[in-house]
């Protein structure tokens, strides 16, 4: 009776882990009554003492029921009772569901198909493990579809499964073990074995409370170590990049949709062997634009996410323009030109479009919506491959002089935030880097030559790591990286300068073949953009271009450095230029084709790169950190004897520090009695057996002495041990104990081990304790039914007997 | 403050005593060769005015333990041979009718002495034993309507024959329990043997002995041990040795809070002996096996491994931890 309710708590504890798959709470509740329903049908089954393969065979006709009750009421006879509508209804949620799961990536909303998708599934391992443990009685085999089900948000969310619901879905696993362990041995007093399977033995049942409760110790502290080992480990495998994992935050409305991560992995489409083209397009004024799909604003410390994004129904890209551009000033004036883009029809799913920044308006088949804040334009439903659209740009065009008088004032303080834990020589590299700039645009101006000239940075897409140790060693010793690298150092440095920074990740430009501009996978590229008011976001350029890096980088020309010669006016009205077939990057006029390219051995404002701690040094510090950490127990040791030797001499009661240090000796040198040796015993038991010298045997018998009189005499002896005592026994007794006892002794001593060791014991006796809770209670009862294993109609014949022997048990099962 | 000369008072008490005691212990001894051990327990029993239950196979000296312990103290001993027609007023005593007097006189039975030897206490009818019995526990006996205290010390010798088993009686549980401790006599070793023959082979021993005390150095011995001091932890140690046989697993009925106290008082009389003035954990130790094992009743599955009662408690006293100060 308690197994098929144990295997529906099961599934249900790791339907649990199934959250981050869904948005809203009613797939929940569904699951849930499709559990309890194969629960039910299942305990009727045993209650009834049906044959085992009834209740497979009944249950999907519950179950049945039940998602006709739930999902087709309308159409069923009675709500419950299917007909051929209902059923036909039921086959279309599911090719809905269907759809849904191949459109979404999760969290998925919970329409009614994928509700009653997840609910058949759900119900349909509520049966499996209901088969596996009730009616084959291989609860262990019953792990295997909690499994299957618990592989699916794992195999699915990319973000690891919270420790919590691990913990929930491990627990109910264990609970089905120990109840059907319970359960088995519920049985061996039986002398007829019938094939009703209502557990109502009779008679005395056999101790099973003792093996639940070494059954849960052994679950409880696997699943501690499983949850606390790996948090101490270091990670195995180092996250790519600077972890530009594109994730998104749960919740935040109805426009949230999830985003493919292969886009993300930039790093693996720039170290792709081959080179497909992902886009083409043509431009009204033919020049090359950046094409971005995401714009990430959070730094976590490890990796740049973007925040939940917000498609209202007003902002359908096939209602008109776009939503203003943050930022800009209508005064400004701006460059409108116009493209038509291509998508290609291999594209892995992709529900962003990728557009020049700021688009001001898009023409796309299907459900797009433009997130106001970022100006990203997304789809819930639609994907981006094989698409075409025509998108109007217009890109703000200011003048050095605007730029030189822009200050930032923070869009909104997120642009600014940055995790704690920043590398401080992060920001003095910063502010050393700008310090002859007199506003943020001239700061901005000479982080960018910094990184593309003075930094001498190397370009290469081997590099990886993530997160703001990656960083520190990117900026301050590397200096190798590509473009995620230098785009994220960029934003954080940007950030550290009070600029407003986000990064972007797109393509670039591509290259034009014939007529049309095509975009390949080796474009993909990352990019910062950072915030001045009045004109808005504007791009800027730190990864290397040319040959040697970034091919098709190309950096605006309102980011060239100001040189003194420079006419103000002629640069930002040529516009960007465009880097033609050669993939050497062409701008900033005649003069300077890419400076980066023709700089790069030039002396800058060059800071010498931190050489970092060489590694014996690092290595020399483990080691040292290490042995700390085995010399623990040692100190721990050394400073409990200091301890009581002070004790000793300085209270009346120093008998017992005495007495405990000397305890402590024994067990380090392994020569520890039994709980059950008097002082007087023990006193005798070494002196005998270690053959003590006349001098030690003496101390020997005056600290037993004292300790013994300090116990149970109405007067302490009059003389106490001292200190000298205490160091002749152990003089005497070292030599008794082999070599590595002594080492042992001193590395590592057993009473500082065994201590920790009783400290752990004394934490699982908690559990032990709140298990015993529930049979006390159930004792309490007249008719003394005792444990868990019987059940509570058993005749109350067994009484008196079956109370006593469990309170025998109890007794006898303490630890001594 | 005013405990201390108490204290001081009583150890010094203490030194004299223990000298009687090993008077009485040394003249035993010389005529129980090599038994040093169960004089030792015989003493400490009479100390802690219990009774003795000496069981052991015929012709090991029981009789002559009790005899011996008896002629050392010069104080009035009877002796009782239980037989399956002895009846209880054999040993309590009868009212009988003067003839002169014209009155009911009360004439004693064995049991008016201070010590009375029960030789094969389980060849007597129970009814018979159960008069013994309440003589032991209540120290006094009602005849006819009258009570008659029993003389201090009172102690009672009881022996018994494990083999022979044919018509006896073995005493109930309830009755072995009034007996303070049950001891075995085992042969005695080889040399102690050989000597026994020199020294015993002509003449009878107990003829020679002498008193070595009188009845009231023993009453003031009795005294004495009474003000052992007896620990809060030491206590509770007993009590835990006691509680651990009533849970045990291998013993299907555990000892009584009677043995607790019987525990606790031979305890004192143990320490006592070995010149202390308080008790330790050790002499609950060395004596568990003889005061608890005779209460307890094994198991089935215990006695089917042959594990006694004995071996059960040894076993217990390993496993209950020795208190500490606290």
């Amino acid at each position: 009776m308690k197994l098929p309710v144990a295997a529906g708590l099961a599934t249900a504890a790791v339907t649990i882990t199934l959250y981050p798959l869904f948005e809203g709470g009613t797939w929940f509740w569904s699951c849930m009554g499709a559990i309890l329903v194969t629960t039910v049908a299942g305990a009727v089954a045993s209650r009834m003492g049906a044959r085992p393969w009834v209740a497979p065979a009944v249950t999907p006709v519950a179950v049945l029921l039940y998602l006709t009750l739930v999902f087709t009421p309308d159409e069923a006879w009675l709500r419950i009772v299917p007909t051929k509508d209902s059923l036909v209804r039921l086959a279309e949620l599911v090719g809905a569901g269907f759809d849904d799961i191949q459109r979404y990536a999760a969290p998925v909303p919970d329409n009614p198909g994928i509700t009653l998708l997840a609910t058949a599934g759900v119900a349909l391992i509520a049966l499996l493990v209901d088969v596996f443990a009730v009616r084959l009685r291989r609860a262990a085999l019953a792990g295997l579809p909690l499994l299957a089900l618990f592989t699916v948000p794992a195999a699915v969310i990319t973000e690891p499964i919270g420790w919590i619901a691990f913990v929930i879905a491990a627990f109910g696993y264990i609970g089905l073990l120990v109840t059907d362990g319970r359960e088995r041995l519920s049985r061996w007093g039986r002398a007829v074995v019938v094939r009703r399977s209502s557990g109502s033995g009779r008679g005395a049942a056999p101790d099973t409370e003792r093996l639940a409760l070494s059954g849960k110790r052994i679950g409880v502290t696997a699943i501690v170590l499983a949850v606390l080992v790996p948090a101490f480990l270091p990670a195995l495998s180092p996250d790519p990049l600077f972890g530009f994992g594109v994730g998104n935050g749960l919740g935040g409305g109805g426009g949230n949709i999830g985003i493919p991560d292969a886009i993300a992995k930039l790093g693996g489409q720039l170290r792709q062997q081959s080179n497909a083209t992902v886009l083409t397009y043509t431009s009204s004024d033919d020049v090359p634009r950046y094409l971005r799909i995401y714009s990430l604003d959070i730094f976590d410390g490890t990796k740049w996410t973007l925040s939940p994004l917000r498609g209202l129904q007003e902002d359908r890209v096939s209602e008109g323009p776009l939503p203003p551009t943050p930022g800009l000033r209508p005064g400004v004036p701006v460059k409108r030109a116009e493209m038509r883009v291509t998508m290609s029809e291999d594209i892995d799913k992709l529900n962003f479009l990728p557009l020049p920044y700021p688009a001001r308006q898009v023409d796309a088949d299907g459900d797009w919506r433009a997130d106001r804040a970022s100006l990203m334009v997304f789809s819930a439903h639609d994907e981006a491959a094989g698409l075409e659209y025509r998108v109007v740009t217009e890109e703000p065009d200011p003048s050095t002089t605007e730029l030189r008088t822009a200050v930032t004032l923070p869009e909104s303080e997120r642009y600014l935030q940055l995790p704690d834990g920043l590398d401080p020589r992060v920001a003095a590299l910063a502010r050393r880097v700008t310090a002859d700039a007199a506003t943020p645009y001239e700061a901005a101006v000479a982080l960018q030559e910094w990184f593309t000239r003075a930094g001498r940075f190397t370009y290469d897409v081997r590099a990886s790591g993530s997160g703001a140790q990656a960083l520190s060693r990117f900026l301050l010793r590397d200096r190798t990286g590509y473009c995620e690298q230098f785009a994220g150092a960029m934003a954080v440095m940007a950030r550290l300068l009070n600029i407003p920074a986000r990064v972007s990740i797109g393509y670039t430009g591509g290259t034009k073949i014939g007529d049309v501009w095509t975009v390949r996978t080796h474009d993909a590229h990352a990019w910062p953009e950072l915030f001045f008011d009045g004109i808005g976001w504007l791009r800027f350029e730190p990864t290397p271009a040319g040959a040697g890096g970034q091919g098709t980088a190309q950096v605006p020309l309102y980011s060239l450095p100001i040189t003194p010669t420079a006419d103000p006016t002629t640069g930002p009205s040529d516009g960007p230029s465009s880097n033609e077939e050669d993939d050497s990057g062409q701008s900033a006029g005649p003069a300077r084709p890419n400076p980066r390219q023709l700089d790069r051995d030039l002396d800058g404002t060059a800071i010498a790169a931190d050489p970092g701690t060489p590694v014996a040094v690092k290595i020399g510090i483990g080691a040292a950190a290490a042995l700390a950490l085995l010399l623990l127990p040692a100190a721990a040791r050394l400073m409990v004897r200091r301890r009581r030797l002070r004790r000793m001499t300085r209270t009346a009661s120093g008998g017992h520090a005495a007495w405990a240090e000397l305890r402590d000796v024994l067990t380090d040198l392994g020569m520890a009695g039994e709980p059950s040796e008097t002082p007087r015993a023990l006193g005798r038991r070494i002196a005998e057996r270690y053959a003590l010298g006349p001098q030690a045997a003496e101390s020997l018998t005056r600290v037993v002495t004292s300790e013994e009189r300090l116990r149970y005499a109405p007067t302490p002896s009059a003389s106490g041990p001292v200190p000298a005592d205490l160091r002749r026994i152990r003089r005497d007794l070292a030599p008794r104990a082999s070599r590595w006892r002594r080492l042992g002794a001193v590395l590592a001593p057993m009473s500082v081990l065994r201590r920790v060791r009783a400290a752990g014991e004394g934490a699982l006796d908690v559990f032990d304790r709140l298990e015993g809770l529930r049979p006390r209670l159930w004792r309490a009862r007249p008719g003394g039914t005792q444990g868990t294993a019987t059940t509570p109609e058993r005749p109350g014949a067994t009484g008196a007997g079956a109370g006593d022997a469990a309170r025998e048990r109890t007794l006898t099962g303490a630890r001594r | 403050m005013a405990v201390t000369p108490d204290v001081t008072d009583a150890s010094a008490r203490l030194e004299d005593l223990i000298d009687t005691a090993h008077r009485i212990r040394n003249s035993i001894e010389s005529v129980i060769e090599g038994k040093s051990d169960v004089v030792r327990l015989t003493l400490t029993v009479l100390l802690a005015e219990g009774h003795l239950l000496i069981e052991d196979v015929p012709g090991v000296g029981k009789t002559m333990l009790a005899k011996a312990l008896a002629r050392s103290i010069d104080c009035p001993v009877k002796r009782v041979q239980f037989t399956p027609d002895l009846l209880p007023s054999d040993i309590t005593g009868v009212s009988a009718y003067n003839q002169q007097t014209r009155e009911f006189e009360f004439k004693p039975g064995p049991v008016f002495a201070n010590i009375v030897v029960g030789d094969e206490i389980n060849r007597a009818s129970p009814k018979t034993q159960s008069a013994l019995l309440e003589c032991m526990e209540e120290h006094q006996v009602t005849v006819d309507g009258v009570t008659y205290a029993l003389e201090s010390p009172f102690m009672v010798i009881a022996t018994q024959n494990p083999i022979e088993m044919e018509g006896t009686y073995p005493l109930p549980e309830a009755q072995r329990d009034r007996f303070t401790a049950k001891i075995a006599m085992g042969y005695p070793e080889q040399a102690a043997e050989l000597e026994m023959l020199d020294v015993h082979g002509a003449s009878q021993p107990l003829d020679k002995m002498e008193p070595v005390a009188t009845t009231a150095e023993v009453v003031a011995l009795i005294q004495a041990v009474r003000a052992v001091y007896v620990s809060q932890p030491v206590k509770r140690y007993a009590v835990d040795m006691v509680a651990a046989t009533r849970h045990s697993p291998d013993l299907r009925l555990g000892a009584s809070p009677r043995a607790t106290l019987h525990l606790v008082r031979s305890a004192r009389a143990h320490a006592a002996l070995s010149g202390r003035d308080y008790v330790i954990p050790d002499d609950l130790q060395d004596l568990a096996v003889p005061v608890l094992a005779h209460r307890l009743l094994p198991s089935l599955e215990a006695q089917g491994q042959r594990r006694l009662p004995e071996q059960l408690v040894g076993e217990l006293v390993r496993r209950v931890p020795v208190p500490d100060a606290k």
